[in-house]
């Protein structure tokens, strides 16, 4: 059992914790309400990252991987070039490259000051074992991980099939 | 109070944003924006959960078979919406009632 039973001092583990709660939500509504579907797809993927690190302070480091290979880095990036297939890329305006500049600078110096305190140490965590995990995948949970593979297969004919299916008149 | 308490409002506070979402939003490619703001939520929740059990790595498996179905469904949705939006030039999910069969 993974010991989380950590009382809700200020500490920097809290503080992380906060400071991703906060980007998730701010990015979840931007996702819903910005007015150009790129961006909002932009933001579901900082969203996907904030999750992805809220699962490694929770101790799962190999689904915040696989979370940040497999769904922000295929399936919201597929999302974003497919939208921008449907309207034009947003104009990037002078003010939003400030913003942006020194969003760059100020995530750089949180992760900075964040890694130097050495988050990682403060809330105690057991990461299930990967020999355990493959264990499961192949053997408890192989029927499942199957059934996910042929969904799959079948998901990537069945997206090209639609795709290329010609307009009707 | 325990922090799993924090992840649980957290997810809960997402699945809302999200749900709105796809309440309030008649594009087709921005309610599934908001579908995908709730897998993300439920994801959290299953985590945070799993990080209580007995047995973490039960809730790891699940959350990748999750993600990996995930993933396919956008493959699928997104498919849909470029084909309506090539035959309609619009992606309002309200100009779908006119596709039926």
């Amino acid at each position: 059992m993974i010991a989380l039973d950590i009382a809700l001092t200020l500490n920097a583990g809290t503080v992380l914790f906060f400071i991703l709660a906060a980007a998730a939500v701010i990015s979840a509504i931007l996702v819903v309400e910005h007015k150009s579907l790129t961006y909002s797809a932009v933001f579901l993927a900082i969203l996907g990252m904030a999750n992805a690190t809220l699962f490694v302070l929770l101790g799962f480091t190999f689904i915040a991987i696989f979370f940040i290979s497999v769904y922000i880095g295929a399936a919201v990036t597929f999302i974003l070039f497919s939208v921008t297939m449907f309207e034009e890329a947003p104009k990037v305006e002078t003010p939003v490259r400030i913003v942006a500049l020194v969003s760059v600078i100020l995530v750089a110096a949180l992760l900075a000051i964040g890694f130097s305190l050495n988050i990682g140490s403060e809330i105690p965590f057991t990461s299930p074992s990967y020999m355990e995990l493959a264990n499961l995948l192949t053997q408890k949970y192989g029927l499942a991980l199957i059934i996910a593979s042929l969904t799959l297969i079948t998901t990537l004919i069945e997206a090209i099939t639609i795709a290329r299916k010609e307009e009707t008149k | 109070m325990n922090i799993i308490v924090l992840f649980l409002t957290l997810s809960a506070i997402l699945f809302a944003i999200g749900i709105y979402g796809l309440i309030s939003k008649r594009t087709m490619l921005r309610m599934l924006l908001a579908a995908e703001i709730n897998f993300n939520a439920a994801v959290l929740a299953l985590v945070a959960l799993a990080s209580q059990s007995t047995s973490p790595a039960t809730g790891e498996v699940v959350a990748v078979i999750a993600t990996g179905i995930a993933a396919a469904d956008v493959g699928i949705m997104v498919s849909i919406a470029m084909l309506m939006y090539r035959m309609k030039r619009r992606s309002d999910v309200y100009e779908l009632e006119e596709s039926k069969g």
